[in-house]
């Protein structure tokens, strides 16, 4: 019997994370894991949601010796073999364009955004994040492992509402460096309601014209959770 | 949160790459929690710790497979912790006595809960939690906490199978109707 619903498939979903599919039912529902990415997506949104739980469980360190008897067998297997390690370069070279933004509802609390930007290998470039700090929100942007563009050039940040012209967030960061920009009321109902930003290539100190010039790059998208 | 975020993504992707000092600061970070959490579920530290040891051993050469959706890094790793010790649970439940089950539960009912729910996303949880029927939260929180089936929890708390299926269904089903409030 394969879930066809929407809703059955939640409820699947919610039990495999739960733990109380079990089986031949829980042996099938992985198969549909695997054929079906709206499947998954129901199966990592429970993820999300009873990750929440943990908070209640007490953390306990484990022994010391647990952390040699894992760098023994990372040592014995090699430790610089990575079959699914995120590959170095093709940043420019990137024409597909990835790019996840995670959203957590907070409700009462203030909306938080998180986003990372991927290129095309999966490897993260920049974080993005908003915060709140004396009642002003403010949007982060810390850079993880992007190469400095060639010529001087410069990565800028672009928020894209539903219509209308893009608003600059400003440049992003090199690798290991950390920017802020703050938002305007008026930005964060942009962020709000489009939810995607774009990364495009600019002159060196940004866009002359206050509108992206360079090859968009990047547009990051928000995820639905 | 959010600086525990950027920060273990950045650990994730070096991770990733194969350095070594990353993953050791990625292990320190989390290995309490989830070191925690086998102990909760397995009830038994020799297991819990070898384990432990299972899950970094996937996390350092399955850190690439990470990604946002899946929610923060720690996320994936605690689905990973917990898949990994439903699987020795259900190995070694067809053997465990329904008393042993019931010491189990009763010792880590001793032990003292975390006082704060920091994020707004335990807090929500907490809520709906509270707003279900006791019947319903407790199927919910031994199969989450516990890794019992249906079948080990209709022995355990004495109730028919059917019953107890149904407390879980609905105790869901409500849980997602209050969560997307």
């Amino acid at each position: 019997m394969k879930p066809d619903r929407y809703d059955r498939n939640h409820a699947l979903a919610a039990e495999y994370v739960l733990g109380t599919l079990t089986g031949a039912a829980r042996r099938r529902f992985e198969t549909w894991m695997l054929e079906s990415p709206r499947v998954r997506r129901q199966v990592w949104y429970w993820e999300r949601r009873f990750q929440a739980l943990n908070g209640a469980i007490p953390e306990r360190r484990p022994p010391a010796a647990l952390w040699r008897k894992v760098r023994g067998r990372i040592d014995r297997s090699g430790a610089g073999f990575h079959a699914w390690g995120w590959p170095l370069g093709g940043l420019l070279a990137a024409s597909l364009v990835i790019a996840v933004m995670v959203f957590w509802p907070a409700p009462p609390a203030p909306q938080h955004f998180v986003g990372v930007i991927q290129n095309s290998q999966a490897e993260p470039l920049w974080v993005l994040e908003t915060r709140s700090e004396d009642g002003r929100r403010y949007l982060s942007m810390q850079g993880v492992q992007v190469d400095a563009p060639a010529d001087r050039r410069a990565f800028e940040l672009w928020l894209l509402p539903r219509s209308g012209a893009a608003i600059s967030m400003g440049l992003l960061p090199a690798a290991g460096k950390e920017q802020t920009a703050a938002l305007t009321d008026e930005q964060l109902q942009v962020l709000r309601r489009s939810r995607t930003l774009a990364v495009s290539l600019e002159p060196a100190g940004g866009s002359p014209t206050g509108q992206p010039t360079g090859p968009v790059l990047y547009q990051v998208r928000m995820v639905t959770l | 949160m959010s600086e525990k975020f950027s920060d273990m993504v950045q650990l994730m992707a070096q991770t990733s790459r194969g350095d070594l000092a990353s993953f050791e600061r990625l292990y320190s970070a989390t290995s309490p929690r989830l070191y925690g959490l086998c102990l909760r579920m397995l009830g038994n530290q020799h297991e819990a710790q070898d384990v432990l040891q299972e899950i970094y051993i996937k996390v350092w050469h399955h850190a690439g497979e990470y990604h946002p959706e899946r929610g923060s890094p720690l996320t994936w790793m605690v689905s990973i912790s917990r898949y990994a010790c439903m699987d020795v649970l259900r190995q070694r439940r067809g053997h465990q006595d329904v008393d042993d089950l019931k010491n189990q539960l009763r010792s880590a009912a001793m032990e003292p809960q975390q006082a704060a729910l920091a994020s707004a996303d335990e807090k929500s949880l907490d809520r709906c939690l509270r707003e279900l029927s006791d019947e319903h939260r407790a199927s919910i929180q031994l199969a989450y906490f516990y890794g019992l089936t249906h079948d080990q929890m209709a022995r355990t708390l004495g109730r028919p199978l059917g019953t107890v299926k149904s407390w879980v269904r609905r105790g869901l089903d409500f849980m997602r109707q209050c969560l997307e409030r």
